[in-house]
């Protein structure tokens, strides 16, 4: 009679075993997804493979920027977030291609297309080990995704398995909005230059 | 509780199943890595080194590493690094089937340098016969006792000490060749 309680008590542990295992399996895109190392803006944040420090998040209702050689404006109806960082490849030359704003609740945003193609934004470049440079990032997102925001910022959004900085924005000043930022060519050492109304 | 004598013959068919494991697990994550084991190996084992301005044969080619410059750089603290090197060739076929080549700049500390996209300016002004000289990428018309001089520049920092050069062709054995 014991032996059968037994078999019993075996069968139903292993059929919630199972159960459980099935209900938890991860999905690929869960297995694959980026290591990621957690920050805080204002400090050095180190990956395996790069580093990075938010140095300024400035926020615009509109930006001014070249287009096609001529003066051009951007408008949103949210809010432009312009983030000026310092990142430096750790041991060997790579691009960082990737950059999202995470909002509060959840929703990712990536970089804005409209303004790709500015001098020092993610993949303009090839950052070399032991040479730190500017990256410019900017994103178009809702005023109710500023604060409490976190910054995610990787090689690649698609490479399985890749590193991935995740930066919390403690430090966004949402009172503070300029109606026009505009973004210039810069040059040395700074691809850009930015100048607040 | 009962307890179940296995047979000798059960026995046997145990260990020898628990045998066929040693063999066949090895054997499937050969199979399913899709040529990443082999990869990997070929990473593990230490490249080929040789004296600069010594020539190797390797890929098709004799290799020489011709010379290794530094400039000063663009940005604060940094400095260019020209690669000259040449491959004599001795095989076109293998030389060319291994193509592109695969060109690092390494450091004392093990960090390692891809070269630059494009020649910076600098370089074009301070050394115009070294900008002129082709990347290692694609060499179609290449015969037997061509000599081509190739060239590769880096932007290291300066404080970069001990720059070896490494260059490797895909599918070669050894997987690359490391000049001092």
């Amino acid at each position: 009679m014991t032996g059968a309680i037994r078999t019993i008590v075996a069968v139903l542990a292993a059929a919630a075993a199972l159960y459980a295992m099935q209900r938890t399996t991860p999905v690929y895109s869960e297995i694959t997804s980026p290591v990621r190392t957690n920050g805080q803006q204002g400090k050095r944040v180190e990956t395996r493979n790069f580093a990075i420090g938010i140095a300024k998040v400035h926020l615009a209702r509109s930006i001014d920027a070249p287009k096609s050689g001529r003066p051009h404006s951007y408008t949103t109806s949210g809010v432009w977030v312009i983030v000026e960082a310092a990142v430096q490849a750790t041991n060997e030359s790579l691009s960082l291609t990737a950059a999202e704003w995470l909002g509060p609740d959840g929703t990712r945003y990536s970089m804005s297309q409209r303004l790709s193609t500015l001098p020092g934004t993610p993949g303009t470049e090839q950052l070399e080990p032991g040479v730190p440079r500017p990256m410019l990032m900017i994103f178009e997102v809702p005023e109710s995704q500023l604060s409490g925001a976190t910054l995610l910022v990787s090689q690649s959004a698609y490479t399985p398995l890749s590193e991935e900085a995740a930066v919390a924005m403690t430090e966004v000043q949402t009172d503070d909005i300029r109606p026009v930022i505009t973004i210039k060519r810069g040059g040395g050492t700074l691809p850009w230059v930015l100048e607040a109304e | 509780m009962t307890t179940i004598e296995a047979s000798p013959r059960g026995r046997r068919a145990y260990w020898l199943s628990l045998a066929v494991l040693v063999v066949a697990l090895p054997a499937a994550m050969y199979v399913h890595s899709d040529g990443g084991v082999v990869d990997l190996i070929q990473e593990t084992q230490a490249p080929l080194e040789v004296q600069r301005g010594e020539a190797q044969t390797y890929s098709g080619a004799e290799w020489r590493l011709t010379a290794l410059t530094r400039l000063p750089g663009e940005l604060p603290e940094t400095e260019f690094v020209l690669a000259e090197f040449e491959a004599a060739v001795s095989d076109p076929a293998q030389f060319q089937a291994a193509m592109p080549c695969q060109v690092r700049l390494t450091d004392g500390e093990g960090r390692r340098w891809a070269p630059a996209f494009l020649v910076e300016r600098v370089i074009r002004a301070a050394r115009p016969d070294v900008s002129e000289k082709p990347r290692c990428l694609n060499f179609a018309e290449a015969r037997t006792g061509d000599t081509i001089a190739m060239a590769e520049s880096f932007v290291v920092p300066k404080e970069a000490k001990d720059l070896t050069l490494s260059l490797s062709l895909k599918g070669e054995q050894p997987e690359s060749l490391l000049f001092d």
